[in-house]
């Protein structure tokens, strides 16, 4: 099996502001972690640099008026105050910078790559870990994400090899670009696992959002309670994974990789683990192995405890996508590198200890909860899946 | 609301009637002279009430008495109507207190210009209530008194520049305080929900020492 992480210093030029939670630092310490635990030195992995995504192919899920405001106003700036704001830019979650079109061009262009080596068959799983901007919608720019890398990529694939594609993205935030862009697609199955949209962005991922039209049972969502712990985030993600394959019969997976379910993460309130990344993967790889030939583009996405949660949850996505044993001390080298920029006491194991979880209250309460969710999702959606019911 | 809606006159069959509500899937039908004016008000509950039941009459009567039966034998003729011009929460007072489940929209010469339903009154209360943009929602108890509302938009809106998608103060039964149900238009509301602490107001966010679903008595 060969696999491929698409890595190149320029994916570190999307970045909006020096104080912006979307920070590319978190990139380079990713990567720099993966190398220092020599997860790039194995057999079949290859590491290829990306290249800009062109206009035709950001025009298949964005409109050629918002692409031309992303291309102005990254090269002259806003005329106005509030020149961007018709396309979510110019805000504090997006703010414009120089060269906003050529940086997120790159980022898309990187999981197109990713998918390219796939579809053709030079590796089995590609990595974009600058990837994953999912909130990105038709014509407007959302939640950190300018254009949107996946919903371009399964575009691409769905155009030129015509495969039907599972979205798999367990990122905290609902996956509401790539779910909007595919809505009416049969072809598209969509699976996200979230934090419930009753409070936290984008408000949306509710159960009952199923698709549209021909697309009705092929947009899947489980919103999980705030305060959600990795047992019940991994029963109620297993819970429909495998039934949901069954039936769909995918053939790739496009998996968003968002890290933000963490404990430790400032804009969420999950209560996860490393475990959630190492397990999810696990589980998505398994089916891919089954129903797929093992195809996965993955990519990363949100995750903003940047020192202590990424770089170790992206090596775990890594090293499971790659198949390879990942070791749980982190390097002296690693650690010495960084500690002293860090404003964090960096952690010295990959994998968080699963003793020193403490229980939250109503954890009885939120397990329950998420189970009635699991249940509801598979009440209504299976038998769409499965052509049982003609979906009345 | 919808133009155009489906109608039937007063001389149609009730099986026409009928047959109209199933391939349509909807409830009522305005009855309407070729004239364009409203008459009466027919729905498919008032169809199945006038019918003969089955327990003593054969279905080739009950066919009978569909097919011979004219709608306004059956209609109802008082109709409750609403203006074009009529506010959104006016029509929703109207179909509560009339106990309906969807009015004509009447203009003022008689003409019927379209019906509203339940579900166009629901529509409209999930995009008062913001469900439409991406948003993270925060819950923010305001006494009520005067310029305790323009003091939380001046902190979101001027001072932290945030964008208010949308913002609802249900007004109910006097009480010491309301609750505003506020959507921001950023992934990242902690400056917000920080700022709004910091300037005395209890903020509805997931949190582990407050559990808001509890009843107030027990935070």
């Amino acid at each position: 099996m060969k696999s491929a992480l698409i890595w190149d210093e320029c994916f570190t030029a999307y970045r909006f502001r020096p104080d912006h939670p979307f920070n590319p630092k978190r990139l380079e310490l990713s990567v720099s972690l993966i190398e220092a635990l020599g997860l790039t030195g194995g057999p079949g992995v290859v590491i290829v640099p990306p290249r800009p995504a062109t206009d035709e192919e950001l025009l298949r899920v964005h409109s050629p008026e918002f692409i031309a405001a992303v291309k102005r106003l990254g090269r002259e700036g806003p005329s106005a105050p509030d020149d961007g704001c018709a396309w979510g830019l110019g805000t504090d979650d997006n703010p414009i910078f120089p060269g906003m079109h050529e940086a997120t061009a790159m980022v898309v262009g990187g999981t197109l790559r990713a998918a390219e080596m796939v579809m053709s068959g030079e590796a089995t799983r590609a990595f974009n870990i600058a990837g994953g901007l999912h909130h990105g919608h038709h014509a407007r720019a959302s939640g950190f994400c300018v254009y949107n890398d996946l919903a371009a990529t399964i575009a691409w694939i769905r155009e030129a090899h015509g495969a039907r594609v599972l979205y798999v993205d367990y990122d905290a935030h609902h996956g509401d670009g790539v779910q909007a862009l595919f809505y009416s697609d049969p072809e598209v199955l969509t699976l996200s696992i979230h934090e419930s949209g009753r409070y936290l962005f984008p408000g949306t991922g509710f159960v009952d959002e199923l698709g549209e039209d021909e697309g009705y049972g092929f947009s899947l969502n489980l919103p999980m309670e705030p305060f959600t712990e990795d047992g019940s985030w991994l029963e109620s993600f297993s819970a429909i994974l495998e039934d949901a394959c069954e039936a769909f019969r995918p053939e790739v997976i496009v998996l968003q990789n968002g890290c933000d379910s963490h404990a430790l993460d400032p804009l969420t309130h999950l209560r996860c683990t490393t475990r959630v990344s190492e397990e999810s993967v696990r589980r998505v790889v398994e089916m891919a192995d089954r129903f797929c030939e093992g195809r996965i583009i993955a990519t990363g996405g949100g995750g903003y405890a940047i020192w202590q949660v990424v770089p170790r949850a992206w090596t775990l996505v890594w090293a499971a996508l790659s198949g390879q044993p990942a070791s749980n001390a982190i390097p002296r080298e690693w650690l010495e590198r960084w500690q002293g920029e860090s404003p964090v006491l960096l952690p010295e194991r990959l994998r968080d200890d699963p003793e020193a979880v403490t229980p939250i209250p109503r954890r009885a309460e939120i397990e329950t909860s998420n189970r009635t969710v699991a249940a509801s999702l598979r009440r209504s959606a299976l038998p769409l899946l499965r052509g049982w019911s003609m979906g009345f | 609301m919808h133009r155009d809606p489906i109608t039937v006159t007063p001389d149609d069959t009730l099986a026409h009637a009928l047959r109209l509500t199933r391939r349509e899937r909807i409830r009522h039908l305005p009855v309407v002279l070729p004239t364009g004016g409203i008459v009466g008000m027919l729905s498919d509950r008032d169809i199945r009430l006038a019918m003969p039941s089955p327990l003593t009459v054969t279905d080739e009567e009950r066919t009978g008495f569909l097919e011979q039966t004219p709608v306004a034998a059956v209609m109802t003729r008082e109709v409750i109507t609403v203006a074009p011009t009529e506010t959104i929460e006016e029509a929703a007072r109207v179909l509560y207190r009339h106990r309906i489940g969807s009015v004509p929209v009447v203009d003022a010469g008689g003409t019927l210009r379209g019906i509203l339903t339940e579900t166009d009154i629901l529509h409209a209360f999930v995009q008062i209530l913001g469900g439409s943009e991406p948003a993270s929602r925060i819950e923010i108890a305001l006494p009520d008194r005067p310029g305790e509302l323009a003091r939380v938009i001046r902190l979101i809106g001027e001072e932290l520049k945030l964008n208010i998608v949308s913002i609802v103060v249900p007004s109910l039964a006097a009480q010491e305080r309301k609750t505003a149900l506020v959507h921001l238009g950023t992934i990242d509301p902690r400056e917000a929900v920080e700022a709004l602490e910091a300037a005395g107001y209890q903020v509805g966010w997931p949190s582990l020492d407050a559990d808001l679903r509890a009843p107030e008595s027990d935070r």
